[in-house]
């Protein structure tokens, strides 16, 4: 065999394996065409192991001859590979396709309970002018509840809070506490005598929670209801703060260009008492069945705390003045979400629960 | 209190529309509620005259009248059924076409064969008195033709008057305060009583016993009355101002009493024995029928007015049957008395009796209404019911106390308003209130709080001062701050400056909500609702939690407002129970709600709070979804979410323990006791999770199978949280992890295996993950196998595999040790 010959079979074996190479269908035959040609028992180690029969001076050649051959099909086979990678990809997408239409998985909803978000944003409100919430208890004596704060017994504004008061404890069982009779805090202003005597001022609390009155359950009232409380003691706080404080209140909840109106009203434990109303969130005004026509909704009251409450706070009066305002976090509530009847807010219906 | 615009006009002059009126009222403080008009209502209603009034020739109920409603025009021939009408009376007609209250319209119809062109209308079908029978008789100068509307018509405010100015609680305190609102002057009422014969002393006595109880009792006597039915423009008036009329004598006490807010009451002089009026206190066993003809037995505190046989009359509150002034009464007593508001207050309360009376009284009275009462009462009674008022009046205290004089400082009154306010325009603003006011003596004290000693002020405070001269019926005008009130609601609160607080700030201090609030928004990002539930519950909700109607730690309403909500809640439980209920009723059984609220006990005798988180989970686990499917809840996730809620929260892990055990209330096998491990080593009880007993479920009507509660203590699970949470830095070296399958008895609590491989695994041991759970070949009866998650975190130092191997070697060993364990595999 010489040269020429040798260089032809080479040849021959290129083509050969280029031809291979192009018929390979998947990886593995592509494996299988590679280890035929180039692997160690594969044709081209074959027929360079049969060297020893040509000329001597002819043997130096021949790897010029056999390496771009091995390239070539090297190459080839990378190329292929590639290819045939690709389409198999290709392939394994198209079986992947999903109805991309279908919904998500779903997850369940969660809420927030709109008397706590209120009382939250209330507070968050109040939090920016330095007010801290003050939690009080909620089973309170008739003295923090009503003598404190200026209302005596048989004092005709007791009627202004029907109180449901509690049974005395069992006297031989655990010893009858002896301060005073026991009743469901008809509102949140005792925390306002627990603030004055815990603090000194300068002071800035907000008291929320849960109050409870003797009445009959309708569409807006309930014998368990919501109200924050707000006191701030110093010794220049002012009418004028008063409605500073509220004027941005009504602004931050009802929108900033919410008509407020700063009237007196009635209340034991201030002096001057306030009766705040914002314009109607219902007609905006101009007068509609939701504000008995009059354009404006009392949304709290609120004053300057009497001097007898300082004193049985334990501060002087006379150096020192508060204002202090009371709100229903119900009403806010109600007013915000344009609902109309608050029994829904202890009903925990999901349907309303989920709309939050 | 209702208030005639009509009647109003009597006593001061409004240039306002009645909504304008209004408006001014409400920013005074006398807020108006509303805005009614008397006569909107009626439409084609006029004055008509009755020309002939002749029977029905078939119906002898009815009568046939021929009416005009203006000079010449054509007449009306209008079938009618009162009994009450003459030819020449003035009516009021409603013309065919005509609207009457409630919608009614009236045409031509037939009524007995004979044709009606309208209706003459009775006062109740005007809604103007409450006579039904008889026609109303108009004034024979009455216009013809004219609208009924413009005749009779009137608006009517409704104002709410607060609990501290009974003054006014009646058209004339209400005068005064338009007059203090707009600057009219008032008039006040002219008050002459014609007085003839003898005197009033000749006719009767009086006799207060309890004079702190009655300070003043003034009596009136007449005599040759005729009780009959007020003239139609005092019953029409009575009306509008919300009190039904009665009889002459009757309706003018109730004139006085809303005219001048003096309550005054008649007795038949006839029935009082011996013209004797005694004030005292009820004597044991003693009885009164009162005018609603309710016997009553009087309690020994009740202030009467008895003659000397017995009581007439509950003092303030409520008349007796036998003295009650009725038809044939021909000689009156008017008593016009002052009673201390408690007293009235206590004892309407205790009868149940409460009145428009007593409310006035309960409020306080002006002590010179109490002559001006009775006057008034007695000059209108002569007027609507004819006869005399004898000469003058018993008095049992003829002297006008002094005004009360009330020093305040003009700069400490701006200081507390935060308005500019000069001394001079305090003045003025209070003399539009009637309040004169006068500079202040040398040696002034001013009253800070009433019924204290006033704090004298220093030479230069009391040139400054003023003194405010009260007239009587302001008793609501104590102190300072009275008057502080008293100048801003006249100068208008609308003048008080909109200033942000700029003193001094507070210091720092916690905010108790901040925790709260956040688990709150844990849970509902994690997909739970959030509900507020009653606090309030029925002794049956506690029954089945094991406390029953005797429990001394139960914290009960002494006046409940119904047996469903009668004992404060001592855990969340049976309300949130009531959401599940309420919700499988709106076909939604599948739940995972959680409440943040307040429970409540009594510990060594007094009340105590506690703040706790209530879960509550049922039915489904997950959403109901296309792709996966639907597992019901268990205890473990509830376990899940209060770990993963107090790691969060606090940085500290629970552990499991068995437990707690309460008959028909928790699965005895599937509850467990939260125990928080802190980093401090303490071991703290937060909590529990449980599947509640299906007889417990069957109790509450719930329809779910499973239902699993978990509370957690919020008060306690706040003391875990450290003021700085230690996390430290980040370890530079990658964490290594080792699994073991741990071979056990299959009764052996998972939860003492990880925690011997705690305690065994050395501080490098970081997380202990229990990530399979086998039964089953090839394992050996009664075996199960645990596969645990080993995480180590190497800190600082290199771990090399060898110190690995050690801690799981330990760890093994324990196992072994301890709890008799194998590895698996
Ligand atoms: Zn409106």
């Amino acid at each position: 065999m010489d040269l020429e010959a040798f260089a032809a079979r080479l040849s021959a074996l290129r083509e050969r394996a280029l031809q291979a190479v192009r018929e390979t269908a998947d990886p593995s035959s592509l494996e299988q065409v590679e280890a035929a040609y180039l692997g160690r028992k594969g044709e081209l180690r074959t027929l360079l192991g049969g060297i020893g029969g040509l000329p001597a001076e002819d043997r130096p050649r021949v790897g010029a001859l056999a390496n771009p051959i091995r390239e070539d099909v090297e190459r080839a086979i990378a190329q292929r590979r590639e290819r045939l990678e690709s389409i198999a990809l290709e392939v394994r997408l198209a079986g992947e396709r999903l109805d991309v239409t279908l919904p998500g998985r779903p997850l369940r909803r969660g809420s927030l309970h709109p008397l706590v978000e209120t009382e939250r944003e209330i507070a968050r409100f109040f939090g920016r002018y330095g007010f801290v919430v003050y939690e009080s208890p909620e089973v309170e004596t008739d003295e923090r509840n009503f003598e404190a704060l200026n209302i005596p017994a048989d004092h005709p504004a007791r009627d202004l809070w029907d109180t449901i008061y509690l049974q005395p404890p069992d006297s031989e069982a655990t010893g009858t506490p002896d301060d005073g009779r026991l009743l469901l805090r008809t509102h949140t202003s005792p925390g306002q005598i627990r603030a004055m005597h815990e603090m000194s001022p300068p002071l800035r609390v907000l008291t929320p929670g849960r109050c409870y009155r003797y009445e009959a359950v309708d569409a807006s009232h309930g014998f368990e209801f919501f109200q924050v409380e707000g006191l701030m003691v110093d010794e220049g706080t002012s009418l004028a703060h008063l409605r500073g404080l509220l004027d941005e209140f009504a602004h931050a909840m009802f929108g900033a260009a919410r008509a407020t109106r700063f009237r007196p009203g009635y209340y034991p434990f201030t002096e001057p008492s306030v009766a705040f109303d914002i314009g109607c969130v219902s007609c905006e005004g101009s007068g509609c069945p939701a504000c008995g026509r009059s354009g404006w909704m009392t949304i709290l009251g609120a004053g300057m705390v009497h001097p007898v409450v300082l004193r049985n706070g334990g501060l002087d009066p006379e150096r020192f003045q508060g204002l202090a305002f009371g709100m229903g976090v119900d009403r806010i509530a109600m007013l915000r979400y344009a609902i109309n009847d608050l029994r829904v807010f202890l009903a925990n219906d999901l349907r309303f629960l989920e709309r939050f | 209190m209702r208030v005639p615009l009509s009647w109003l006009r009597e006593f001061v002059d409004i240039d306002l529309s009645p909504e304008a009126l209004a408006e001014r009222l409400t920013l005074l403080g006398m807020e108006v509620k509303g805005v009614h008009r008397i006569g909107a209502d009626w439409s084609s209603v006029v004055v008509g005259e009755l020309l002939d009034v002749y029977a029905h020739p078939s119906s002898p109920r009815l009568s046939l009248t021929r009416v005009r409603t203006a000079e010449g025009e054509r007449e009306l021939e209008i079938v009618c059924g009162a009994t009450n009408i003459e030819a020449g009376q003035r009516v009021p007609v409603a013309l065919p076409g005509a609207l009457l209250p409630g919608d009614r319209s009236i045409g031509v119809t037939r009524i007995a064969g004979i044709q009606s062109e309208g209706m003459l209308c009775s006062g109740a079908e005007l809604g103007l008195t409450p006579d039904a029978d008889g026609i109303l008789i108009l004034d024979s100068e009455s216009p013809l033709g004219e609208p009924l509307g413009r005749l009779l018509g009137d608006t009517v405010l409704d104002v709410d008057v607060k609990p501290n100015r009974g003054d006014a609680l009646s058209i004339l305190g209400l005068a005064r305060e338009v007059a203090a609102a707009t600057g009219a002057t008032v008039r006040e009422p002219l008050i002459a009583v014609p007085e003839s014969g003898d005197a009033t002393d000749d006719h009767l006595s009086v006799t207060v016993q309890d004079v702190l109880r009655c300070p003043r009792f003034v009596a009136r006597y007449l005599d040759g009355l005729t009780v009959g039915p007020s003239p139609t423009a005092v019953q029409v008036r009575l009306m509008a101002a919300g009190v039904r009329p009665v009889s002459n004598v009757v309706d003018a006490s109730n004139y006085v009493m809303l005219e001048l807010g003096k309550p005054v009451h008649t007795f038949d002089a006839a029935a009082v024995t011996e013209d004797r009026l005694i004030v005292r206190t009820a004597r044991p066993g003693e009885r009164l029928e009162t005018l609603d003809h309710i016997e009553r037995e009087l309690s020994a505190d009740t202030l009467v007015i008895a003659d000397p046989v017995g009581p007439l009359a509950i003092a303030g509150v409520m008349g007796g049957a036998s003295s009650e002034v009725r038809e044939g009464t021909t000689q009156v007593i008017v008593e016009s008395a002052l009673f201390q508001p408690v007293t009235i207050r206590r004892t309407a309360q205790a009868y149940g009796l409460r009145s428009e009376a007593s409310l006035r009284f309960e409020r306080g009275q002006e002590p010179r209404m109490a002559r001006l009462g009775a006057d008034r009462a007695a000059q209108l009674i002569v007027r609507w019911a004819g006869g005399r008022a004898a000469m003058g009046a018993v008095d049992t205290d003829p002297v006008d106390p002094p005004a009360t004089r009330l020093t305040f400082r003009p700069a400490r009154i701006a200081r507390l308003l935060g308005m500019s306010v000069s001394g001079d325009g305090m003045r003025d603003l209070l003399a539009r209130a009637g309040i004169v006011t006068e500079p202040a003596a040398a040696r002034s004290s001013v009253a800070i709080i009433a019924g204290e000693r006033p704090i004298p002020l220093d030479p230069d405070a009391a040139a400054e001062a003023l003194v405010a001269i009260v007239p009587g019926h302001r008793r609501d005008l104590a102190i300072e701050a009275d008057i502080a009130e008293e100048v801003a609601r006249i100068r208008g609160y609308d003048a008080v400056p909109s200033r942000l607080p700029d003193t001094s700030m507070p210091g720092y201090r916690p905010d108790p909500r901040l925790m709260v609030d956040r688990v709150r928004d844990l849970l509902s990002g994690r997909g739970l609702n959030e509900v507020v539930t009653y606090s309030l519950v029925s002794p049956q909700d506690h029954a089945s939690l094991g406390h029953d109607a005797q429990d001394p730690a139960t914290i009960r309403a002494a006046n409940p407002v119904s047996g469903e909500h009668s004992e404060l809640r001592r855990s969340l439980l049976p309300q949130l129970m009531r959401v599940l209920v309420d919700n499988e009723r709106q076909r939604r059984p599948d739940l995972a709600v959680f409440e943040v609220g307040a429970v409540h006990a009594l510990v060594d005798g007094h009340p105590k709070e506690a703040r706790h988180l209530g879960i509550l989970l049922a039915g489904a686990a997950d959403p109901l979804s296309w792709d996966r499917p639907s597992r019901p809840v268990d205890i473990a996730d509830a376990k899940g979410l209060l770990e993963w809620l107090v790691e969060r929260v606090a940085g500290a892990r629970l552990r499991w323990e068995p437990g707690p055990l309460h008959e028909a209330l928790y699965h005895p096998g599937r509850s467990a006791l939260a125990i928080a491990e802190l980093e401090s080593g303490h071991r703290v009880e937060l909590g529990l999770v449980s599947e509640l007993d299906p007889r417990y479920l069957t109790a509450c009507e719930a329809q779910a199978e499973r239902v699993v509660f978990a509370r957690l203590d919020l008060d306690g699970l706040g003391r875990t949280v450290p003021a700085v949470q230690r996390v430290g830095d980040l370890e530079r070296l990658p964490a290594l992890e080792r699994d073991i399958a741990v071979v056990v008895a299959e009764t052996q609590p998972a939860g003492a295996v990880e925690a011997v491989m705690r305690a065994a695994g050395g501080p490098l041991l970081a997380s202990v993950l229990l990530f399979d759970r086998y039964e089953g070949a090839p394992l050996g009866p009664g075996e199960m196998s645990l596969a645990y998650r080993l995480r180590f975190e190497p800190g600082t130092r290199t771990l090399d595999e060898d110190g690995i191997e050690r801690a799981v070697a330990s760890v093994v060993d324990a196992l072994r040790e301890r709890l008799g364990a194998r590895l698996r595999g």
